[in-house]
C-alpha cells in the first residue's frame, strides 16, 4: 500500500525535492502546503496518510500544529522536519504530539516509512 | 611686609619713640600737662605704632596697620613743640594732621578700603580741611599773645589783629566739631548696614573707644569744676584707655582671621555638600546672609534657574546685590544677596571664588554622571545590536545555503536511486562520494550556525541550550539550571559565558570533568563554570577579556579563578531584576 503524504514546509526547494525523493520511493504527495495554516487546511481536505512537517514556519510553530492535527478526525502520522538537529530541540520534540523527527538531512524514504509503519 | 622690614621698622619706631618721648619731656610747657602725662601721651602713640606694626604683619594686604602706625606718627608730632620758633611753629601747623588719618581708620576699618561714596568724601573732607586751613588758620594765630606768652613766635603770623583771629578760631573748633559730628554719624549708619563680621571686627573697638570718651569726659568735668586732675586717678584711667583704642582695633583686625576660617570650613562643607539645597545653605552661613539665594546659569536655556528649576530674576536693585560665579569666563551661577556683603569685599571674592569651584564640580560631576550612563545604555545597545545580528545571520544560513545544500542532498540520493546497475563504472560511487561532502558540510554549517547564535537559546530559553551544549561537549558536564526564561541579553550572555568557559576547558585546561551551575541570588544570576583541568588560566586572555567586556556591558562582573594545577572557576553574575 502507497503511504499517502503531504508536505509543510516554507522551503518550495526542499518541497520540490522531497516530493520527487519520496514519490521515487513508493509514497503519494497528495499535497504540499507553505505554511501551518495552509497546512492544517490540507491536511484536512486531503486526509493524508503521513504529514513531513517543518518545526519552523513563518505562522504557527511546527509543535502546536502537530497537537492540531493529533486532535484531527484522521489523525495523521506526524513526522517533524527541520534543517536542525534533534539536540536543538531539547525536550520538546520528546513532548511533542508526533511520532517522530527526522533531520532534513538524514531524510530518506527508508527513514520516513519505517516511522510511518511505527505510527500506525 | 618681609621679616627683616618688621625689625627694621620697629627699630625705627623705638627710636622715633625714644627720641619723641625725650623731645616731649624737654619740650616748651605749651599745654599744661607734667612730665607723667606727656610720657603717657607718648606711650599711647607708641602702642598706636606697634600694633600697627603688628597688624601690618598678620595683614600685609590691609591698609589698616599702615593707617594705625600713621596715626601714631602724626599724633606724636604734633606734641614737639620744640622750644625755637621754627619746630614751634611746624607743631602748631600740625596740630590736626591726626585727626583726618583717624577720621580714615575709623570709615576704612577693618577692610582697610573706603567702600561708600559717602566715607570717600567725608575722608576727603577732613584732609582738605585740616592740611589747607591750618596752616591759613596759622596766619592769624599769634599764640604768644593769646595763650602762651613764654612760647617762641608763630613764624607764620601775619597779623595778631584779634579781628582776623577770632573768626579763624571759631570756624576751627565749629569744623572740629562738625567732623566729628559727621564721623560719628557716618560710623553709626556703617554699623547699621555692616555685615555681622564688620561689626564682630568693630566692636572691641566700639567698646575701649566708648570707654575712653567717657574717661575723658569725667577728666573735663572735673577740670571745669575747678578739681586737679593731673595725677588724678581718673586722668590715669582715661589715658589708660587712650592706649587700649590701638590695641582694639588690632584684636578687632585679627578676630578677622576668623572670616578666612570660614571660607576654609566653606570649601570642606561644600566639597561635602550634597545637593544644591546643601550648597545654598553652607554658603548663606559663611556669609552670614540668610536670605542668600542661589540661581544656576543654564547654558542652554540662557537663562537663570533656582535649585528646583524654577526661573530666577538676576537684576541688581537697592536692596539686592548680584555677584556672578563664573569659571574660565563661563556663567557658572549667581549669587543674591544682600548689598551690604559688598563692605567685606574679600570675604565676598573669597566665598564667591569656593562656590564657583564646588558648583562647577556639581555640574562637572552631574555631566560626568550622564556621560558615564549614556556610555553604560550605548554599550548594551551594541551588544544587543549584535545579538540581533547574530540572530539574523543564523535565520539566513538557515533559510540560505543550508536549503540549498538539502536540496541537493536530496537530488543526490535521488540520483543514487535512479542510477541503473549497468552505469557508467564508478558513477555510484561519485554520487556516494558527493552526497558525502554534502553531509560534511551541511554538519559544518550547522556548527558555524550554532556558534554564531545557537537556535534553541532563542526559542527555548537558557537551561535546554546549556543542555544542548553540554551534550555536545566531549567531556562528561554535569548541568544544574532551573528553567525559567531570563532576557534575552541575559541568557545570550550567560551562554556565551558557559560556551567560551566549556571550550576553554577542553582546548588549554584538559580537563576530564566540567560542572555548570545557574542559579538567581539577589536579584542577579550567578553562572559558575567549574572543571578539573590544570588551570593558569590567563584572566585576561583575549576570550575571557571579550566575556568580561560583554558581561561589564550589562553592569556584571566576571571573575577567574585559575590556580594552577586545581582546576578554573569561572563566574559571571549579572543583574537580572
Amino acid at each position: 500500500m502507497a503511504w499517502t503524504v503531504l508536505i509543510v514546509d516554507d522551503h518550495a526547494g526542499f518541497r520540490g525535492f522531497a516530493k520527487r525523493l519520496l514519490e521515487a520511493g513508493g509514497f503519494t504527495v497528495v499535497g504540499e502546503a507553505a505554511d501551518g495554516a495552509s497546512g492544517l487546511a490540507a491536511a484536512e481536505a486531503l486526509r493524508p496518510a503521513v504529514v513531513l512537517l517543518d518545526v519552523l514556519l513563518p505562522d504557527i510553530d511546527g509543535f502546536a500544529i502537530a497537537e492540531r492535527l493529533a486532535e484531527q478526525a484522521g489523525r495523521p502520522v506526524v513526522v517533524l522536519t527541520s534543517s536542525r538537529e534533534r539536540s536543538d530541540f531539547g525536550s520538546r520534540l520528546d513532548a511533542s504530539a508526533a511520532t517522530g523527527f527526522i533531520p532534513k538531512h538524514d531524510l530518506s524514504t527508508a527513514a520516513l516509512a519505517e516511522m510511518a509503519g511505527v505510527g500506525r | 611686609m618681609t621679616r627683616r622690614m618688621l625689625v627694621a621698622l620697629s627699630l625705627a619706631g623705638t627710636a622715633l619713640v625714644t627720641v619723641a618721648a625725650l623731645l616731649v619731656l624737654f619740650a616748651h610747657d605749651f599745654q599744661p600737662f607734667g612730665p607723667a602725662e606727656k610720657l603717657a601721651q607718648v606711650g599711647t602713640n607708641a602702642v598706636w605704632i606697634f600694633a600697627g606694626l603688628v597688624a601690618w604683619t598678620r595683614r600685609p594686604g590691609n591698609r589698616v596697620g599702615a593707617l594705625m602706625v600713621a596715626v601714631g606718627v602724626t599724633d606724636l608730632l604734633q606734641q614737639l613743640y620744640w622750644d625755637a620758633a621754627l619746630p614751634f611753629t611746624v607743631a602748631q601747623v600740625l596740630a590736626f594732621a591726626s585727626t583726618p588719618v583717624t577720621a580714615q581708620l575709623f570709615m576704612a576699618f577693618p577692610s582697610g578700603r573706603l567702600t561708600g561714596r559717602a566715607e570717600r568724601w567725608y575722608v576727603a573732607s577732613a584732609y582738605l580741611l585740616v592740611l589747607v586751613l591750618s596752616p591759613i588758620n596759622a596766619l592769624f594765630w599769634d599764640w604768644q599773645r593769646t595763650e602762651c606768652p613764654t612760647c617762641p613766635p608763630n613764624l607764620l603770623l601775619v597779623t595778631s589783629d584779634p579781628q582776623f583771629w577770632e573768626p579763624w578760631s571759631i570756624a576751627g573748633d565749629v569744623i572740629l566739631v562738625g567732623l566729628l559730628g559727621t564721623g560719628v554719624a557716618l560710623l553709626v549708619r556703617r554699623l547699621r548696614r555692616a555685615t555681622v563680621a564688620t561689626r564682630r571686627a568693630f566692636a572691641p573697638v566700639l567698646v575701649t573707644a566708648t570707654l575712653a570718651s567717657l574717661g575723658l569726659c569725667v577728666v573735663l568735668a572735673m577740670d571745669a569744676a575747678g578739681m586737679k586732675t593731673e595725677d588724678s586717678v581718673a586722668l590715669w584711667i582715661a589715658d589708660v584707655l587712650y592706649a587700649a583704642v590701638p590695641l582694639a582695633f588690632l584684636v578687632g583686625l585679627l578676630r578677622m582671621r576668623w572670616r578666612r576660617a570660614v571660607v576654609a570650613d566653606l570649601v570642606l562643607e561644600l566639597g561635602s555638600a550634597s545637593g544644591p539645597t546643601n550648597a545654598r545653605d553652607a554658603i548663606a552661613r559663611a556669609l552670614r546672609d540668610p536670605s542668600l539665594e542661589v540661581a544656576y546659569w543654564l547654558p542652554e536655556g540662557e537663562r537663570f534657574v533656582d535649585s528646583a528649576g524654577h526661573p530666577v530674576a538676576v537684576e541688581e536693585t537697592p536692596s539686592r546685590a548680584v555677584s556672578m560665579l563664573e569659571h574660565d569666563s563661563e556663567r557658572v551661577a549667581a549669587l543674591l544677596h544682600d548689598p551690604s556683603l559688598r563692605d567685606d569685599a574679600r570675604l565676598l571674592d573669597a566665598v564667591c571664588a569656593a562656590a564657583t569651584l564646588a558648583l562647577e564640580n556639581v555640574r562637572l560631576q552631574a555631566d560626568l554622571r550622564a556621560q558615564l550612563a549614556e556610555v553604560r545604555a550605548s554599550r548594551a545597545r551594541i551588544v544587543a545590536a549584535g545579538d540581533a545580528e547574530r540572530r539574523r545571520l543564523e535565520r539566513d544560513l538557515h533559510d540560505g545555503a543550508q536549503q540549498r545544500l538539502l536540496g541537493i542532498r536530496l537530488a543526490l540520493q535521488l540520483a543514487r536511486s535512479r542510477v541503473p546497475g549497468d552505469a557508467l563504472e564508478g558513477t555510484e560511487s561519485l554520487l556516494a562520494d558527493a552526497d558525502a561532502e554534502v553531509v560534511a558540510a551541511l554538519a559544518e554549517l550547522r556548527s558555524l550556525a550554532r556558534g554564531i547564535h545557537p537556535a534553541i537559546l532563542t526559542e527555548e530559553g537558557l537551561a535546554p541550550a546549556l543542555e544542548a551544549l553540554a551534550r555536545r561537549a566531549p567531556l562528561p558536564v554535569a548541568l544544574h539550571a532551573c528553567g525559567e526564561r531570563l532576557p534575552p541579553a541575559v541568557e545570550a550572555t550567560s551562554y556565551f559565558v558557559a560556551a567560551e568557559a566549556l571550550a576553554n576547558c577542553v582546548k588549554h585546561a584538559h580537563a576530564r570533568n566540567a560542572t555548570i551551575n545557574v542559579a538567581r541570588r539577589n536579584g542577579r544570576v550567578v553562572i559558575d563554570i567549574v572543571d578539573d583541568g590544570c588551570g593558569g588560566a590567563d584572566p585576561r586572555g583575549h576570550g575571557l577579556n571579550g566575556l568580561r567586556d560583554r558581561v561589564e556591558s550589562q553592569d556584571g562582573s566576571l571573575v577567574v579563578e585559575s590556580s594552577p594545577g586545581v582546576g578554573t572557576l569561572v563566574r559571571a553574575e549579572i543583574p537580572c531584576a
